[in-house]
């Protein structure tokens, strides 16, 4: 039986006896009070409990169902899944009605299960992160199960094109051997990082500095907003604008200097990514500059120091740990940054220091390597895992590292409030 | 301050130190300046990349229609005529002709569509027309014969092979559809788990272990999403790979930690006054969050909510993992069927070699951005508009 | 709950759950040779055969065989394009997870051409000279061993050729116009040289002189139209579709042209294929009405409209034979496969 055709029997099915529980157990509390006897809770509550305790029991017991039969330990076929849940419901529900009595406390009960359900959904979160651990976890140990662990982290040769006929096992002695070096893919990403934030971060903590210390409210409550939008328009645009507007003008402004560059050049990729991060850097950094308390600033200009000399020399040495922590959110976002990448940089791992060549990014090979083929036996789908992995953890660290800064620092000005 | 040598407050560096503080003071000008100013030429270039696309070229022509003509519409007209006009116009007239049989041994006139070559000609753009049939074209454009048109194409219909027939529709119905699903999953999930983390959770080690985990959620690189669904959600689950379903649920994990965040803000911001007289009545913590905080956060709520819709629409490189990049004409009916969403048949669109999908990328750009612009700007009003002073 | 809420509740659930109950696509996946040919078909199919349009997918032939092949369900793709006939170990393994029966579709023929930028001036290569410059290893000066590819530019290889750096943006192993580029070209021209001792050589080189340029071949024709000295080869299509911006490289003095393919004389050329999985016919709309309408005069016939976008058509008379055999929803048999064909051997 169809997928789709199961999940409307049981909803078809299940929803019915929830309205009927609703409705039999408020009768009953009806009932119950009808002939003179106090009830705990409202009439209605009663009726919720019903539901309540008739629905969960049941959709536990499919959903693990479910669950075993997708891990193929027990292989209920889903038909009589679906019909001994409904079973279920019906059983716990005439037992329930059984069961209510005027001291039943409905209110806390009910309070009980929805605590727990709001937990559950709490749950949700928790497992994503460890769904996506695990999920990258898992396929990169195949990966380095296949190829080496230092080979992958060290080397500098990365041609894994001949890995599908493996996984496709037409692989042989008349086909040369894939290799995983992947250095020259970490110092394009690194590279092409570098470039974005030295556009993003003078421009951005510059303008931070004239929103908070400059600008007046008005000016400053239009300006914001504004650089907000940069933060708001699609990756894949700012994709779109870097490889038909930005790349071909770097290829003409060199050809006056007599320099060839690529169409796809480290350069433009990364200018447009830094334009891209200029709202986080200007955003954040305007915040922190704004937390450092006014005495401070105060303090300085009573000592003779201009308004400029007090920014530079007393408010951004305080502010600098939320700047640094502002950078490091930046740098993460660009390291994952993927559609700037796979529509301005190119496919090529090229380890050179000319940011005017072609050269390749982490992201731009996983998500070469997952279009197409996906199969999850060849090295070359799992290296888009192994690459995952090294890019979750980097960015994993930099973030921690990032929160615990700023987090610090609000501390400390919350502590010397003078 | 006037310069005043003899006066005992006058110190020699300070012109230059004041010129220095001007110097900055204009640098950090500079800069504002600089970043506004990319993104005002961002956006000139993109709709004036985009805007011809809203419009498409037209030609009369006459057509008499018998036997022959149902049959073969691509040998009506003679060789060059057949050099001008749309295939996919051409294509369209059997189907016509069935809904009208009273047009058989009439001749009727027609205004037909135009192919890419000729429209990007009549645009002023290169094109691979010969000279002489952009003669031709200049002939039929002083006779008032080829006129342009707004081009409604663009916005019912789907992909298409052949450009001038390509239109924006299948992406748009694609994007509500996922939308749809994850806004379904990601709001009363977000909601629920920021109700927990306000109101229930005790404040313990755990509870804090929660709060990091969910910040971290929302610094994860998006790619990875898409790892998890292409992993999981297909491989394991089973669900119909480039279907709003996998994409929505992917989408929807990406936008938790956002309606979390906002959400336990608008949570927060309801005075503890209102609570306080709730449980002094004898409501349970539930019927007071339910009845009392909830419909206060609204507003909050909403906003968040609607910001984290819009971050996701703008979403792609997840969606590439789950497979949602196939050539997908037709819009789609239902969650479980391949489609497509915006942002990519933005890039689709993108890598295409004609050059007639060049304009039509940055007026689909510009349709993304209009929503998207829209969204954010109705969740400013919004939050404007509920905001209330306690 | 008010009734009123409860029922709208209940029927949105409904109308979700029916509308989750469709399996009206068909999913055709396979060559990015083939591929914009039938993207072309599909639409046609949509437009006016009144069924759902076919999604389809770029995968390489080789991707596209394994996904078609990994089962019968109707997850699985209904369709396979392929630039190249499906391999004995391919049938194998589809036969072995249950899509026994397939039904083969020839579409027409195709040319490799090997382009470069138009501005470039123009080149003639030999195969020989083609392999010398992108296989792993070369025979040394003397021919008695085989040492790593030295050749860094063309005029090393041979003092005619001229001096450009060896760059060579080519097709992924996923792809099928891979496979016939090792085989046509790279076995083709190992047999002529003794050094190794009779049996065909394919390895490409992997110092960056040869770049995998993914499955979409319009991103190698973007890169030849901005890298003026690198080739690249994909099929005839693109060059024909793109020829305002690249030119093809003469082979053996025979230029890639419709004609020089379809006559035989530009050697690098092969047949392309599309495969039905005979299980899907009834089970999706419109499985084997689409096989149909592909092969039909009007698509693939010497007037046809996939000639307009670059395809070349087979004879007439081989057509009729391919029309003949689909009618027949002819079973691919191990005979056929090994001998390359999808008709019925005689």
């Amino acid at each position: 039986m169809s997928n789709d055709l199961l999940f409307l029997l049981f909803f078809g099915g299940f929803i019915p006896i929830l309205f009927i529980a609703y409705i039999v157990g408020k009768s009953k509390a009806n009932k119950i009070s009808a002939q003179g006897v106090t009830l705990h809770s409202q009439a209605s509550q009663y009726g919720w409990l019903t539901a309540l305790y008739t629905g969960l029991p049941a959709i536990t017991f499919a959903t693990t169902g479910i669950f075993l039969y997708l891990f193929d330990f027990y292989l209920i076929p889903p038909f009589m899944l679906i019909a001994s849940a409904l079973g279920l419901a019906a059983l716990t529900l005439f037992i329930v009605t059984q069961n209510i009595k005027a001291t039943t406390k409905a209110r806390d009960l009910i309070e009980n299960v929805l605590k727990n359900i709001l937990i559950l959904a709490t749950l949700i979160s928790i497992l994503t992160t460890f769904g996506i651990l695990f999920s990258i976890i898992f396929e990169s140990l195949h990966f380095f199960q296949r190829e080496s662990i230092t080979g992958f982290l060290f080397g500098t040769q990365w041609n894994p094109d001949t890995a599908f006929l493996e996984g496709a096992s037409r692989g042989g002695e008349d086909v040369a051997n894939a290799q995983f070096g992947a250095v020259p893919i970490f110092a394009g990403t690194f590279y092409i990082t570098l470039i974005a934030m030295a556009v993003a971060v003078p421009i951005g903590l510059f303008s931070a500095i004239y929103m908070s210390e400059y600008a007046s409210l008005k000016v400053r409550n239009i300006i914001k907003p504004t650089l907000e939008i940069l933060a708001g328009i699609p990756t894949v645009v700012y994709g779109f604008f870097a490889a038909i507007t930005v790349a071909p003008f770097i290829v003409d402004v060199f050809a006056i200097f007599g320099m060839t560059a690529s169409y796809r050049s480290a350069l433009g990729a990364g200018i447009v990514m830094g334009i891209m991060i200029i709202p986080i850097i200007s955003s954040l950094s305007d915040d922190v500059i704004s937390a450092v308390p006014q005495n401070v600033r105060n303090g300085a200009l009573a000592l003779g120091m201009n308004k400029a000399e007090t920014i530079k020399f007393v408010v951004l040495p305080s502010a600098m740990p939320g700047i640094i922590a502002a950078t490091l959110l930046g740098v993460s976002r660009a390291l994952g940054e993927t559609m700037i990448v796979v529509m301005a940089a190119s496919l090529r791992p090229n380890l050179t220091m000319n940011p005017l060549e072609d050269m390749t990014t982490v992201t731009v090979k996983i998500v070469e390597a997952l279009v197409g083929d996906q199969e999850f036996d060849s090295s070359l789908t799992l290296s888009a895992f192994a690459l995952g992995f090294v890019l979750f953890v980097v960015t994993l660290i930099i973030n921690i590292v990032s929160i615990t800064t700023i987090r610090r620092f609000h501390q400390k000005y919350k502590i010397s409030n003078l | 301050m006037k310069k005043n040598i003899n006066s005992n407050f006058y110190i020699p560096q300070i012109e230059k130190r004041n010129r220095l503080a001007r110097r900055f003071k204009y640098t950090t000008l500079a800069a504002v300046i600089l970043s506004l100013s990319f993104l005002g030429f961002f956006l000139f270039d993109i709709v004036k990349t985009g805007y011809p696309a809203f419009q498409q070229s037209y030609i009369k022509v006459e057509i008499k229609f018998d036997e022959e003509t149902a049959s073969n519409p691509y040998g009506i007209f003679d060789k060059t005529m057949s050099k001008l006009i749309s295939r996919a116009w051409l294509r369209s007239l059997p189907q016509k002709i069935a809904k009208n049989p009273q047009w058989m041994g009439t001749t009727q006139t027609f205004w037909a569509l135009l192919n890419a070559e000729a429209d990007q000609h009549i645009k002023g753009r290169l094109s691979r027309l010969d000279d002489s049939l952009k003669i031709k074209i200049e002939e039929l454009l002083l006779k008032e014969e080829i006129e342009k048109r707004l081009n409604v194409i663009f916005f019912f219909t789907g992909d298409s092979k052949i450009p001038e027939n390509a239109g924006f529709y299948s992406a748009i119905i694609g994007s509500i559809l996922t939308m749809m699903v994850t806004m379904t999953l990601a709001v009363p999930i977000g909601v629920m788990t920021a109700i927990y983390l306000e109101e229930f959770a005790p404040d313990n080690k755990i509870t804090q272990i929660i709060e990091v985990n969910i910040n971290n959620l929302a610094a994860i690189p998006s790619i990875l999403f898409g790892l998890l669904g292409l992993a999981i959600f297909i491989n394991f689950f089973g669900v119909p790979r480039s279907s709003p379903l996998v994409g929505g649920m992917t989408l929807a994990l990406m936008s938790l930690p956002i309606i979390i965040v906002s959400s336990k803000a608008a949570l927060k911001s309801v005075p503890a006054s209102i609570r306080q007289a709730g449980y002094g009545l004898g409501l349970t913590k539930w019927q007071v969050t339910k009845d009392h905080v909830l419909p206060l956060a609204f507003p909050g709520i909403l906003t968040g909510s609607i910001i984290a819709l819009a971050q996701a629409m703008g979403e792609t490189a997840p969606l590439i993992i789950v497979g949602m990049i196939a050539f997908v004409p037709d819009a789609v009916t239902n969650i479980t069927s391949a489609a497509t969403v915006m942002p990519a048949q933005i890039f689709t669109w993108s890598g295409m070699p004609e050059r007639a999908y060049i304009e039509k990328t940055a007026a689909g750009i510009i349709v993304l951005l209009s929503v998207l612009i829209s969204l954010n700007t109705m969740a400013v009003i919004l939050r404007k508009k509920f905001e209330v002073k306690w | 709950m008010s009734i009123k809420k409860s029922t709208m509740a209940l029927l949105a659930t409904a109308s979700i759950a029916t509308s989750m109950l469709a399996n009206d696509q068909i999913r055709i996946v396979g060559s990015s040779t083939v591929y914009p040919f039938t993207s072309y078909i599909a639409e046609e199919f949509g437009a006016t055969a009144g069924f759902k349009t076919p999604v389809v997918e770029s995968t390489g032939s080789g991707g596209g065989m394994k996904i078609f092949c990994s089962g019968v369900g109707i997850g699985t793709p209904s369709f396979t394009n392929s630039s190249r006939p499906i391999k004995a170990k391919e049938f194998e393994t589809c036969q072995e997870n249950g899509v026994k029966e397939i039904t083969g579709l020839m579409i027409g023929f195709d040319g490799i051409a090997i382009a470069q930028n138009k501005e470039t001036p123009s080149l003639n290569l030999t195969r020989e000279q083609i392999f010398l410059a992108l296989a792993q290893e070369v025979p040394s000066k003397d021919g008695k061993i085989l040492i790593a590819n030295p050749y860094k530019k063309w005029n090393e290889i041979d003092a005619s050729l001229p001096n450009r750096e060896i760059r060579m943006i080519g097709a992924p192993t996923t792809s099928g116009t891979r496979d016939s580029f090792d085989e046509m070209v790279m076995e083709e021209a190992s047999k002529s040289f003794p050094t190794y001792e009779g049996k065909p050589y394919k390895k490409i080189r992997t110092d960056g002189a040869y770049i995998p340029g993914g499955e979409n071949d319009n991103l190698i024709v973007q890169q030849l139209t901005q890298d003026k000295a690198a080739l690249g080869y994909f099929g005839y299509s693109f060059l024909e579709e793109n020829h305002d911006k690249i030119s093809g490289v003469t082979l053996n003095g025979i230029a890639p042209t419709a004609n020089n393919i379809a006559d035989g004389k530009y050697p690098v050329s092969r047949s392309m294929f599309m495969y039905m999985k005979n299980a899907h016919i009834g089970q999706i709309k419109g499985v084997y009405e689409f096989m149909n309408l592909y092969v039909q005069d009007a698509m693939i016939g010497q007037k046809g409209v996939l000639k307009n976008i670059g395809l070349i058509p087979m004879p007439t008379e081989t057509l009729k034979e391919v029309q003949k055999s689909v009618k027949a929803k002819t079973l691919l048999t191990k005979e056929m496969v090994e001998k390359h064909t999808v008709l019925p051997v005689k």
